[in-house]
């Protein structure tokens, strides 16, 4: 493991990509984090693939799987579709959990859970089965695509707009509180942009009416005049805000930032130095596959100033679990047990989203991590029993130390004798500190 | 090996069958030697005639023709074990239902012990079968290099154990077989006590044994009062009084099964129909006639439900003898807590019955005589298929004052449609269209949603599952899902007007289900069923689809399915029949 923190590398050798050496040797440590990070957790066959491969053939397979992904996005696409316009999100959420699961793609998943933590929709807003659909399929599609083309998108987003409690955009009262959100939480962040600014924006948006759950453009209530915003004027649309916001170059640093939070720290702040080269790329390309392949790539993802540096949220926490058992389980009752550790999905406390970090723990969801990892691992009960460890321990070899190095790559030693009982063994594991960082 | 002669043996045991003639002592029938604390036995008395329903060829046919079938006979484990089957019957010179029927022809019993023991007693035809088969199991055993083979002497006989769990002994022309020698030694012991404390003996044995005649081919019988020791049984066999629903459709049968002592279910095999037919008994106390449950009792001796009506694609119909007057007349007995589900019902019967009594101005305008109809639907090409595909459900009620409450009826469900228009608009949803056409002489009211403006009419919303109806034909008032429905049911109710049914005297519910339209039904929600397998599993949809499948095929063998609950002499009595339909056989279809 290599042991530079964030201060000690230059941006040049922070981004260069790394390639093992005697002094950082590619290790079931750094195959653990990086399968953490981007894939939610890995089962021992694909930690020992990776020992093989080495870290930048593994990358390249988890930014672009072999497998057809299109076709199973499509027969998942198909199979969530809701039957009605239901009011309750839930099955939706119960085929997220499942296709993030099976999902021969688990970056754009993973990235794909970035992105609804950004824009924060809330289903319960929403009320609307379909719409929440919809933009979980736009956020996928642009999960590792243009930042520019998802933000086109989402200015035309039932969704998001019902959430910000934006249903009509009328020209006599323009809302501003939609336009604060999209300039201050969406792209160019505090303190970048005037009241002005909001003011305009609000402006572009007016016409923009949410109607049987889709948005709507009515001419009539269009404010037809100049706007100036953010120091270019024209007679601008929502459209147009999309494409001024994702143009501006504070945009990028607030996306950058937010990505190095998410794959890389969230214990440090880095330094605007740092992340300049990152910045600058994204500013002129917008493109999230880059800017997540040269994270991934880097000397700085596969440093002490990345290992273990974030929190688990509470679906990484069990999808981890899960992957690691190469199996599936129940998603309905594991949406519901989320819930209870504080991340219920589609359900964002804030258009803000999740705060994340530490607080994700407190005495009560560290108890609620604990049960729900017993739950899993029970041979009956909401999740049937299908993950089993003495298989598992049977497929890999019943070496003691397996779920040690399955779960926490040598991080840690038992606590006290787990004994030779598999289920055992592996709950030990999991419920360990060292299980609840990523 | 071990593993391969013990799942032999366990085949064995499980469908050794015969006929009651040749009992290894005359005065002894198997269930002489199953201990009194038996809390489940299955006692075959003509085992041969069940042997014929489901071991001949059309059973096979079936079973081969099952989804997955394919894919099970391709395992190499089913390969082996045909293999043994086949050895066997090469050995005992004859096929295995011919070999089962000699082998356990004098009858056969099954119990289920307290601490899990099981036993199974079993009188041959031809001991030297039953001989030839034990030597070779038992060499098979005994060569296998884990070899588990003990054997000792056991209340004077010998007897064998070919693995962990397993005993058994031939006595006479009896086998007798337990999960280890102490439950043989108990088997056993009724040898120099015939009788004794045997199940046989016991008073609520032969109790059901009369119940089910002498005519029965076997009988499953349940221990109820050992049964209901076990605290999650006796909790889930008391009556729930929280859903108003489940009371008004079990009423005395919740009740009779929660204060019975036994349990039985004859078995009765109809040959020349291919016809298995089970016959539930229990000594459950009749409904007090006083008690607040008993307005699922026939007032009188001649009433009672009427025969089910009959219309097209008709999945399932049942008809009830239910006092609706008499239930909620007692609902603060039956419901002590005031729920907010009957809250909330109250306050909305007030709203659409304007605020009238009722227990006297509305539920005493009904007859006890209910009818509920399931269907399938059949979707105007026009307008598309909606999916979920839900079939059509309606009430038939008959009235007893047609002139005086067919307006209050008609306001009120012209309410009740117009609340839900305003809920769906609140959440921008489409609402209903009323309109009010006319079915031959009976005007009729229904509520649509206009299809106008739905772009992909392949995938229609749930919602164009519903078109709800009110429909008063003569004293007849029928609430359906949909007007098709509806309208089939005026027709049926014109037909049976011109024959009035007499009702079933005392049968307080009779239900009646056609397999191949419930597989039907099934079939259209396929895809449905699997994504929700899907979910509930987290399997992949090829092993999800698997039981589905098999159950689509298995409810297309049966082909019609007939439950009676009545309360006669003293006793609760439920009939179920069973007719089962084989491939190949074609069905007379439903009108």
């Amino acid at each position: 493991m290599a042991t530079l923190t964030q201060q000690q590398f230059d941006p040049a050798s922070a981004w260069a990509r790394y390639e093992p050496d005697a002094r950082r040797p590619w290790n079931l440590a750094l195959a653990g984090h990086l399968y953490r990070r981007a894939a939610f957790g890995a089962s021992w066959g694909q930690l020992q693939r990776a020992l093989r491969d080495g870290p930048q053939r593994t990358v390249d397979a988890l930014l672009r799987p072999v497998g057809d992904v299109a076709a199973f996005n499509r027969q998942y696409d198909e199979l969530e579709t809701p039957a009605n316009d239901e009011n309750s999100s839930n099955d939706l959420r119960a085929w997220w959990l499942q296709r993030m699961i099976r999902t021969p793609h688990p970056l754009q998943e993973t990235m794909t859970l970035f992105w609804h933590g950004h824009f924060g929709v809330n289903a319960a807003k929403v009320n609307s089965a379909r719409a929440v659909q919809q933009h979980l399929q736009l956020l996928r599609r642009h999960a590792l695509g243009s930042f520019r083309e998802m933000l086109a998108g989402v200015v035309k987003d039932a969704a998001v707009f019902l959430t910000l409690d934006a249903k009509a955009s009328r020209k006599a009262f323009p809302d501003e509180h939609l336009a604060r959100w999209f300039l201050e939480a969406f792209t160019v962040g505090p303190g970048r942009f005037s009241d002005r600014d909001v003011r305009e924006v609000a402006r572009a948006f007016s016409g923009c009416f949410v109607l049987q759950n889709q948005l709507r453009f009515i001419e009539r209530e269009r404010d037809a005049g100049t706007k100036r915003i953010l120091g270019q004027e024209g007679i601008f649309t929502g459209e147009d805000v999309a494409r001024i916001l994702a143009e501006q170059p504070a945009t990028a640093q607030t996306i950058v930032r937010k990505v190095y939070r998410w794959l890389i720290s969230e214990t440090a702040e880095p330094d605007e130095r740092l992340l300049s080269p990152l910045v600058e790329s994204f500013a002129k390309n917008h493109d999230v596959l880059q800017l997540a392949e040269t994270m991934l790539r880097s000397n700085l993802f596969f440093s002490a100033a990345a290992y273990l540096q974030r929190m688990k949220s509470p679906v990484e926490f069990a999808l981890g679990i899960v992957k690691g058992l190469e199996e599936t389980v129940s998603t309905p009752p594991l949406a519901e047990a989320l819930v209870r550790l504080g991340q219920n999905l589609l359900h964002p406390p804030t258009a803000k989203g999740w705060l994340g970090g530490q607080n994700w723990i407190n005495h009560a969801t560290l108890a609620g991590r604990h049960n729900l990892a017993a739950a899993l691992l029970k041979s009956d009960g909401a999740f049937g029993g299908k993950l089993n460890p003495a298989a598992v321990a049977s497929k890999h070899g019943t070496d003691a130390r397996l779920f040690l190095d399955l779960f926490l790559q040598g991080d840690a030693e038992p606590s006290g004798d787990s004994g030779t009982d598999a289920r055992r063994a592996a709950y030990a594991a999991i419920t360990m500190p060292e299980f609840q960082l990523a | 090996m071990a593993k391969t002669s013990s799942i032999v043996l366990g085949l064995c045991l499980a469908v050794l069958a015969g006929r009651g003639a040749m009992a290894a002592d005359a005065t002894s029938a198997p269930t002489q030697w199953i201990p009194a604390d038996a809390v489940l036995a299955v006692e075959l008395f003509q085992p041969k005639a069940l042997l014929t329903l489901f071991c001949d060829g059309k059973a096979a046919a079936a079973l081969a023709a099952l989804p997955g079938a394919g894919k099970r006979k391709a395992q190499p484990g089913f390969e082996k074990f045909m293999g043994v089957v086949k050895y066997l019957e090469s050995q005992l010179g004859t096929d295995w239902p011919t070999g089962l029927g000699k082998m356990a022809g004098g009858g056969a019993a099954f119990a289920l012990r307290p601490q899990q023991q099981v036993l199974f007693v079993a009188d041959a035809e031809d001991v030297e079968m039953l001989k030839q088969l034990h030597e070779f199991l038992w060499k098979a055993a005994s060569g296998n290099k884990n070899n588990a083979t003990s054997s000792r002497e056991v209340g004077g006989a010998t007897a064998w154990s070919l693995g962990p769990k397993v005993a058994h002994t031939i006595v006479g022309k009896r086998l007798v077989a337990s999960s280890g020698f102490d439950g043989l030694q108990t088997a056993l012991e009724f040898r120099s006590k015939p009788g004794g404390a045997s199940l046989a003996a016991t008073p609520a044995y032969q109790a059901a044994r009369r119940a089910v005649g002498p005519d029965a081919a076997g009988m499953i019988f349940v221990n109820m009062a050992a049964l209901k020791q076990a605290p999650g049984i006796a909790k889930a066999l008391q009556p729930k009084e929280s859903n108003p629903l489940v009371a008004l459709l079990f009423a005395g049968i919740a009740e009779s099964v929660g204060a019975s002592n036994w349990l039985a279910i004859g078995l009765r095999v109809q040959e020349k129909e291919d016809c298995l037919a089970l016959q539930v008994v229990s000594d459950g106390a009749k409904l007090d006639p006083k008690g607040p449950a008993a307005f699922a009792l026939p007032a009188k001796r001649e009433e009672g439900a009427l025969p089910n009506l009959a219309v097209p694609r008709q999945i399932a119909a049942l008809s009830m003898y239910r006092d609706l007057r008499r239930f909620y007349g007692a609902k603060d007995q039956l419901f002590p807590e005031r729920t907010s589900g009957l809250i909330f019902f109250e306050n909305m019967m007030g709203i659409f019955f304007c605020g009238r009594d009722m227990t006297d101005d509305v539920f005493a305008q009904a007859r006890p005589e209910i009818r509920l109809v399931v269907a399938n639907q059949q979707y105007d090409p026009a307008i598309g298929t909606p999916s979920p595909q839900i079939p059509a459900f309606a009430l038939v009620l008959q009235m007893r004052n047609p002139a005086q409450f067919r307006e209050v009826m008609e306001e009120a469900w012209q309410k009740s449609i117009g609340l839900a228009s305003f809920t769906r608009g609140q959440k921008a949803e489409p609402g209903f269209v009323i309109d009010r056409p006319v079915h031959w002489t009976t005007k009729y009211s229904v509520a649509r949603f206009s299809s106008t403006g739905v772009k992909d009419r392949s995938k229609l919303d749930v919602r164009f599952n519903f078109s709800p109806s009110l429909a008063m034909p003569g004293n007849h008032l029928i609430l359906s899902s949909t007007e098709q429905l509806a309208c089939d049911l005026i027709d049926a109710l014109g037909r049976e007007a011109k024959q009035p049914p007499a009702p079933l005297a005392q049968t307080h519910s009779l239900l009646e289900a056609a397999g191949d339209r419930v597989a039907a039904a099934l079939l259209a929600n396929r895809d449905s069923m699997v994504r929700q397998n899907m979910l509930k599993s987290g399997g992949a949809s090829e092993a999800d689809s698997t039981g589905i499948d098999a159950l689509i095929a298995f409810t297309e063998f049966v082909e019609q399915l007939r439950l009676t609950f009545s309360a006669e002499s003293g006793m609760n009595q439920a009939k179920l029949e069973l007719k089962f339909k084989w491939p190949g056989q074609k069905v007379a279809e439903t009108r």
